[in-house]
């Protein structure tokens, strides 16, 4: 749905071109598929809390967490990591997020 | 007998959704869509990528701007919080004048922001202002308006004269709940004033403690009406803290998309430091209640 939403002309797919033209915001494909993401995430997280129950564990940090919390932090801390990739590297971002993956393992399973 | 959930319930939350979606959620998104792209107005945008975010991060002005704030809301939670701790230790148990304390205490909350601005930036004007006035006749070479140093003592002495009243009313309602059998305990153990107060006053207070600082740190941290008024930011930069810098920024400036980048920077921050308050609330709950 989103991709066929990317506007086409004949040099091929206008990634950062808005996906209505003329419409209100000026969405486009990166910023809708963030939110896609972000979106698809806490759908998944909820179905698995209904699922499987979360239980708090106690990890390094010293205090209990569950499923959720872990994930908050997650996101929050890969935030962070891809603003201090920005400032000593700038752009593009993709070293940032395979150190965000490593993160996110680390979290999951340690926190 | 098992008890029959009935999942429907929750679409009366519906409307609430819908209306956090159009005054919160939307917005938050927009401004995300903001810092991606460059725009004029009018509905025109034109795709930027990471180059806000990159140019904030590195931006000497954020870092100065977060710099300042970072200075004010240290000192100012310094001061506000062992006063606020100070006052309510010495504030009547009860009776009239613990009634009258309290009155008084609670007038400066009452305040409008802007009305506290108005109130000090006309009390400390060299020309006309009380303060200012007499600072002068004493022979204080006293100038909010072009000495920066002067403009930030204002400034903290106008957030202490406003705020430390909250975190002494939260210290007062802590100190309240503590039963006078501890006391009587610490009597017959013959404890000093300070170890009744490490050992009995503080722990019990520590609660309603921990909420005054996340309190005066956001608001301190956010602040924006009184420097604004008294101040304006000036002299030169030396008072613009982040949310006068992103208001500049956005509409002094019009740079929509840098300071939607400046916004959901000091966002995170934001955030990160809620969170840790309230994890630490909640583990200390928890800590109380095994």
């Amino acid at each position: 749905m989103l991709l066929l939403s990317v506007p086409r002309t004949a040099d091929g797919m206008q990634w950062t071109q808005p996906l209505i033209q003329g419409g209100w915001m000026a969405w486009t494909f990166p910023v809708a598929l963030f939110f896609y993401g972000i979106g698809t995430i806490l759908v998944v997280f909820s179905v698995l809390a209904i699922r499987f129950p979360e239980v708090p564990r106690r990890g390094v940090l010293g205090m209990e967490t569950t499923r959720g919390d872990r994930l908050f932090l997650t996101l929050l801390g890969s935030a962070f990591i891809n603003l201090t990739w920005l400032y000593f590297f700038g752009a593009p971002l993709t070293g940032a997020l395979i150190i965000c993956l490593f993160y996110a393992a680390m979290v999951f399973r340690w926190v | 007998m098992a008890k029959v959930q009935n999942n429907r319930a929750w679409l009366l939350v519906l409307p609430v959704l819908a209306l956090v979606a159009f005054s919160a959620v939307i917005p938050l998104m927009t401004v995300v869509n903001y810092a991606f792209n460059d725009t004029f107005g009018n509905n025109q945008f034109f795709w930027n990528g990471l180059g806000w975010f990159e140019e904030m991060v590195r931006s000497e002005r954020l870092h100065a701007a977060l710099g300042r704030q970072m200075v004010f809301t240290g000192t100012i939670l310094a001061i506000e919080v062992p006063l606020g701790i100070f006052v309510a230790l010495n504030m009547p148990k009860k009776g009239f004048w613990a009634s009258l304390c309290l009155v008084l205490m609670a007038l400066p909350l009452l305040i409008p922001f802007n009305v506290v601005g108005t109130i000090w930036q006309i009390f400390c004007r060299i020309d006309i202002g009380l303060l200012g006035r007499a600072m002068t006749a004493l022979g204080v070479d006293y100038n909010y308006t072009n000495d920066p140093l002067d403009a930030w003592v204002t400034l903290i002495i106008m957030d202490v004269w406003h705020w430390t009243s909250l975190v002494a009313l939260l210290c007062y309602a802590g100190l309240q709940s503590i039963p006078n059998a501890y006391y009587q305990a610490a009597r017959i153990d013959q404890a000093s004033r300070w170890d009744i107060f490490r050992y009995i006053e503080l722990p019990k207070m520590s609660g309603v403690l921990l909420i005054a600082v996340l309190l005066r740190f956001i608001d301190s941290f956010m602040i924006y009406t009184e420097p604004f008024v008294v101040t304006g930011g000036g002299p030169g930069n030396s008072t613009t803290f982040l949310s006068i810098d992103l208001v500049k920024m956005a509409i002094g400036q019009f740079d929509l998309g840098p300071a939607a980048a400046f916004s959901l920077m000091y966002f995170l921050v934001i955030l990160l430091i809620s969170w840790v308050f309230y994890t630490v609330m909640v583990a200390r709950d928890a800590g109380e209640t095994r």
